[in-house]
């Protein structure tokens, strides 16, 4: 929640270009860092930061213009993983192999640890209706994002790749 | 030692090509890729090896594989009861695959490539700092000032150092990511415990985004969605868990720094 409120209000707050090339910039630093933690091929590393970068900034721009996060985050996740199928046809590497850091800043981890945090209180405090709401709320919101994103990551093996390998 | 016994069977092909299927199908279930991709690749070593057919099997502890040639079956089970991520292993048994296709490989040359696999890691230090700009970026995607960012960056590294440590000893990932947890929140806690300005939990919101089991959860969607839903189920508790440890790290740190209730 804080992070999609801090969201909007960055979006209020100030013009939308310079506003989407720092968002895309600062999204290519998590993909290189998890794809450095992840050992990918250090040729495919740019592909990373690249299809970080294309895809958080589609999501920022979707998000912006009214769409809800969870389809945002499917077409950002789709765009991620077409132009992985294009790279991976040049480095014959399966573009799982990049394509998942690229899609590390996009994932709700936030709204995971919440729902988590908020089932370890009621085990502590005792049941609260707030409480369980804030698990499933968030419970919920981080398993849309995250089945959006992997379905978007699929999409070209589900729809064009589906009887013959990518690479 | 596997690789001894391949040797005296050496005359017997089709066992040979069934062990090297088996080894390519750990080493890419070992090294965290879907389930298709162990399935289609291991697939693929058998048939351009002069295999007729091919069977695969996943479990979350076991890759399980039966070959058929000329009417004569084998099958052999490899376990693999520990998952890593390394994606320049993935990558380079495809390449192998490839190759092979190409017909730049036979029998003997695929399995000394496979043997041959040991690919450098990414230097520890190097790592250490990535993730901690990695999260000190979140921090700032979200919103935070230049202060909390850099709390962020020094909580972040320092998990990582831990992080590295338990991982290169050999300890449980639930217990490596716990105490992980546990150690950067006491770190990124401080900035609340100071008053670091009005979004001071953003440094610990995003110092933990570094233990987020994105490939386990990424995986574990594809898996289902191309139907080894079994296999899927499996990545997601193993996602789950890792999450749930990680809470209660965090939420050990709290309670020490006194912060209780702020990521409700």
């Amino acid at each position: 929640m804080v992070i999609i409120e801090m969201l909007q209000q960055s979006i209020a707050a100030s013009p939308l270009f310079f506003n989407l090339l720092e968002k895309t910039l600062l999204a290519t630093l998590p993909a290189l860092g998890f794809g450095m933690m992840f050992n990918v091929p250090p040729q495919t590393l740019k592909y990373c930061a690249m299809g970080a970068a294309s895809g958080y900034g589609a999501r920022f721009l979707l998000l912006h213009w009214g769409l809800d996060i969870e389809w945002a985050s499917l077409f950002a996740a789709m765009m991620i993983g077409a132009m992985g199928v294009f790279w991976s046809q040049q480095t014959l590497s399966h573009p799982k192999v990049f394509t998942v850091a690229a899609v590390i800043p996009m994932i709700p981890g936030v709204y995971g640890f919440k729902a988590m945090i908020a089932l370890v209180e009621i085990n502590r405090s005792g049941y609260t209706p707030e409480l369980w709401a804030g698990t499933l709320d968030n419970l919920i919101h981080a398993c849309f994002i995250i089945a959006a994103l992997a379905v978007g990551l699929a999409m070209p093996g589900l729809l064009i790749y589906r009887h013959k390998p990518v690479v | 030692m596997e690789m001894k016994e391949v040797i005296v069977f050496e005359k017997n092909e089709q066992r040979e090509i069934t062990r090297l299927v088996a080894e390519a199908g750990y080493l890419l279930l070992h090294n965290g890729v879907e389930s298709k991709v162990v399935s289609d690749i291991a697939h693929r070593i058998g048939r351009v090896l002069g295999i007729e057919n091919v069977e695969i099997a996943l479990t979350a502890s076991a890759v399980i594989i039966t070959t058929r040639l000329q009417g004569q079956c084998l099958t052999t089970i490899r376990q693999c009861t520990s998952h890593v991520i390394n994606m320049r292993i993935v990558s380079e048994v495809q390449q192998i695959c490839i190759a092979a296709e190409r017909g730049e490989l036979d029998i003997a040359g695929v399995h000394q490539r496979l043997a041959g696999i040991d690919p450098p890691r990414y230097n520890n230090w190097l790592v250490v700092v990535m993730i901690g700009i990695a999260c000190a970026a979140f921090c700032r995607l979200a919103g935070g000032t230049a202060e909390i960012c850099g709390l962020t960056f020094l909580a972040s590294s320092i998990g990582m150092i831990v992080r590295q440590t338990l991982v290169r000893n050999t300890f449980n990932a639930l217990i490596t990511f716990g105490v992980t947890a546990f150690i950067t929140s006491l770190i990124s806690g401080l900035g609340l415990m100071f008053q670091m300005g009005d979004n001071a939990f953003l440094a610990m919101a995003s110092s933990v985004l570094m233990l987020v089991p994105g490939f386990p959860l990424i995986n574990s969607v594809s898996d289902m969605l191309k139907g080894y839903v079994t296999m899927g189920i499996s990545r997601w508790t193993t996602a789950t868990l890792l999450t749930l440890v990680t809470s209660m790290g965090i939420v050990g740190a709290m309670q020490i720094l006194g912060v209780w209730g702020v990521w409700l």
